[in-house]
């Protein structure tokens, strides 16, 4: 039955080809943008290497502070919060601190070289799992004792080096000298935790200003045993924000924050909704609205001519009622076929999405970006396009699965 | 005619209200690029005010140092850092001039401040800078005298304001001279001279009121000044960044700086400032394809359904011109329609103040011109499918069936 139901899809496809060209092309454009779109979400929202224990780490972003006369902030903590706060978390197996990436200038032959720097610790590589080209990771040692060390990505190492292996060398940023221990593969500038070009121990930082700063440009990352001591571990970090003492208190009074994920941090940050339960749920909710009437024009346009070519056929639809066929069977019969189609729209649209993420990914707009079509990006999509099939084939289809044979026979809709 | 092809339509709604729907989004998506590439191409034509050839920024400190100004032993320790860098600048004779402030150019980080003059409260940006700022950035004075170091005895603060601003406050009052701090502000901020403009936005923000107020460099923990910008003489190499940042980081160790050319900081925040419009066009150039696509194919189905029609048409005597003009007619009615809702609810916007940053000269030409990319493209649209419908033989189509 199925395979009747496709042969003859298939000759009506090719029956009107310029209709059929203007129903792939709609279909395979909209799953074009719309992967574009998944693509970039998953690429900097979802956990990809290095962050290899993205199950059970939590990450410290924005806190609240409040001021006694009710004037209140939402920054990046200090050192010195996370420090003596968040270091000292009880049942967590590690923790991390780290800044955002800075710019940062060095010069090599008379032209400046712009990158990217984070000062971090030694903990940071072994919650995230780099794999190093060379070399390894400085530790929590040269943290401690202020050493020069610097880990640099690839293409720092091609920039100043010229790709040579650079294990040893010295390498000249923001007017300080570092010894490179390690290359690590790119990272991707939108993954802000992993990003920079070159990392090096907080401890070498031009002035010690930060130690005692509660509101500044720090992160934290922390990595729990197991992914069941999450909720413990965020309830603790919560309880833990309010027992702070501030140096002073006329300044600041208060911390509030959570201890969370990147989505959740992104999806407050949109919602401007920075209090209690993340609202990563309704965040995606958003999203999956935004597709949704991104949709609803290609979908109207493709209802158009659906309407227009099953009505062609409203003599065949005649026959097949004057012999017996149900309405359901006919609804069945022209949803499968423009299933069908969508799905050949699809499949057109996923070779056209894979081009241009290529073409966006080579053509260096940011940095180290490497779209790749993974199998959550292949289930939106697929989920995308059956739901245009659907969409736009059942109300055609049941519009005309109600034609009375009669007039069905005579050929008008 | 017109109330002929209304009726066609109505006989015919189930299909065109379809349309009309497609029509109404995609005006809407269009208006709004449009608008938004109408504002853009407004604002660039206005004159800058300033000139950022053979300007170089230098940023000082670092986002490390974010919250900096939270800690007083820190700003104690800078406290003559900005003066001292200046007089290190000045000293290198590529350099003809350097000054400082605390806002950057070409960046969306601005402060705002209100100003008050006979109880008139008008807002403006506002910046600090030090007496060779108008030098640096060739400024534009129209009256009155620009900040001299003499200013630093006065008992009052002189302040340097556009020609916006001071129109916007005083009328035609002569602003020279006048106090427009807050009546509860013990010190008074005078006018002492008027400038053409200042867009430190760069081309594509809208005009704004700018005030410049003086940047007194006094040895206080508040002198410290997060930018610098310097005139270089014409052709100065690129090299020249190397030895002036070794010199800078030798006078101030503990600073992080970034020299980078006016011009290049402009480039690139030109396209970042471009990024909105890229994006509303992209899908505005998508839905137009679809809404293209979509008309070619309703209109090309009509007409091979109307085919009988058609003919009995051609065979009383119509000529194509008059078949073309039905179809095409019919076209044009169905997106008035659609157009007309989307005219409605555009015309809303200036009367709930959405859009009060758009001068009503942006808004009419965004309105007008969306209205007749509409149209040219419904009728390209037509266009075919029209001339496929005047080929019908009469014979042919009356035995249709």
């Amino acid at each position: 039955m199925l395979k009747n139901y496709l042969k003859i899809a298939f000759k009506v496809l090719l029956r009107r080809k310029f209709f059929t060209f203007i129903s792939l092309f709609g279909i395979s454009l909209t799953l074009v943008v719309l992967m574009v779109g998944v693509a970039f979400f998953d690429h900097s929202l979802a956990p990809h290497p290095p962050e290899t224990n993205a199950g059970r780490t939590l990450g410290v972003f924005l806190v609240h502070f409040t001021a006694p006369g009710g004037r209140d902030s939402y920054s990046f903590p200090g050192y010195a919060l996370l420090d003596r706060y968040v270091r000292t978390l009880p049942n967590v197996e590690k923790v991390s601190l780290y800044t955002f990436p800075t710019t940062a200038v060095s010069y090599k032959d008379g032209m400046p070289i712009t990158s990217y720097l984070k000062r971090t610790d030694g903990e940071f590589w072994q919650i995230l799992g780099f794999d190093f080209l060379e070399g390894g990771p400085f530790t929590s040692q040269d943290e401690k004792d202020g050493n020069f060390v610097a880990v640099i990505n690839q293409t720092t190492r091609k920039k100043f080096f010229g790709g040579e292996p650079v294990v040893d060398k010295f390498i000249e940023v923001d007017g300080q000298h570092f010894r490179v221990v390690g290359v690590v593969p790119d990272v991707p500038m939108l993954r802000i935790v992993p990003f920079s070009d070159i990392w090096v121990p907080i401890s070498t930082s031009k002035t010690d200003a930060y130690r005692k700063q509660f509101i500044g440009s720090f992160m934290a990352m922390i990595l729990a045993r197991s992914p069941a001591d999450l909720d413990m571990i965020r309830a603790e970090y919560r309880s833990t924000l309010t027992r702070v003492e501030f140096p002073d208190p006329k300044d600041i009074s208060k911390a509030t924050g959570e201890a969370e994920t990147l989505l959740d941090i992104v999806a407050r940050t949109f919602l401007l909704d920075f209090e209690g339960k993340s609202p990563a749920r309704r965040f995606l909710a958003w999203l999956i609205l935004l597709m949704v009437l991104f949709m609803v024009l290609p979908s109207i346009n493709l209802i158009n001519i659906n309407v227009s070519r099953i009505r062609e056929r409203s003599s065949e639809i005649g026959v097949r009622k004057a012999f017996g066929a149900s309405s359901l069977t006919l609804v069945g019969q022209f949803v499968v076929e423009n299933v069908l189609l969508t799905l050949v729209g699809g499949l057109i649209g996923f070779v056209l999405s894979f081009a241009v993420l290529h073409l966006i990914g080579s053509s260096g707009l940011i940095p180290y970006a490497q779209f790749q079509l993974n199998y959550r990006i292949f289930f939106v999509g697929l989920g995308i396009t059956l739901f245009f099939g659907l969409f736009s084939g059942v109300y055609p289809a049941w519009k005309m699965s109600r034609l009375h044979p009669a007039v069905a026979l005579r050929g008008r809709g | 005619m017109a109330k002929h092809l209304l009726k066609l339509v109505w006989n015919r709604r189930r299909t065109n209200i379809l349309i009309v729907i497609e029509i109404f989004f995609s005006f809407l998506v269009l208006f709004v690029a449009v608008t938004l590439g109408a504002y853009y191409a407004h604002n660039y034509r206005q004159p800058l005010g300033f000139s950022y050839e053979n300007v170089w920024n230098i940023a000082v400190g670092s986002l490390l140092e974010l919250n900096f100004d939270r800690d007083r032993d820190a700003l104690g320790a800078r406290a003559n850092i900005t003066k001292r860098l200046l007089a290190t600048l000045r000293d290198f004779p590529e350099v003809d001039a350097a000054a400082a402030m605390p806002e950057p150019i070409f960046d969306i980080s601005k402060s705002t401040q209100t100003v008050h003059y006979k109880g008139r409260r008008v807002g403006a940006t506002v910046n600090a800078v030090t007496d060779t700022f108008k030098d640096v950035m060739g400024l534009e004075l129209v009256r009155g005298r620009w900040f001299e170091s003499g200013d630093d005895a006065l008992s009052w603060d002189p302040v340097v304001i556009n020609q916006r601003l001071a129109q916007e406050l005083f009328g035609s009052e002569d602003p020279l001279g006048k106090n427009i701090a807050p009546p509860d502000e013990g010190r008074e901020s005078r006018v002492v001279g008027i400038i053409t403009e200042f867009r430190e936005d760069g081309e594509l923000a809208g005009l704004d009121n700018y005030m410049f107020t003086r940047k007194k460099l006094t040895g206080v923990a508040d002198d410290f000044a997060h930018y610098i910008v310097v005139k270089v003489r014409p052709s100065t190499p690129t090299a020249f960044q190397e030895k002036l940042m070794a010199r800078l980081r030798a006078v101030g160790r503990d600073f992080s700086y970034e020299i980078k050319p006016l011009p290049q900081i402009r480039k690139s925040f030109l396209r970042i400032s471009m990024a909105p419009l890229i994006a509303v066009g992209i899908v505005a150039a998508f839905l137009m394809i679809m809404v293209g696509l979509g008309l070619v194919g309703v209109v090309w189905q009509n007409v091979t359904q109307r085919t009988t029609e058609i003919g009995l048409r051609r065979a009383l005597g119509g000529t194509a011109g008059s078949i073309y003009g039905q179809i095409l007619g019919e076209l044009i009615v169905i997106t008035s329609i659609g157009l007309l809702i989307g005219t409605i609810v555009v015309a809303q916007l200036p009367m709930l103040g959405v859009a009060s940053f758009l001068s009503i000269n942006v808004y009419l030409t965004g309105l007008g011109m969306s209205l007749a990319l509409i149209y040219l493209l419904t009728v390209l649209c037509g266009l075919y499918p029209s001339m496929l419908a005047t080929k019908i033989q009469p014979a042919e189509a009356l035995h249709y069936e």
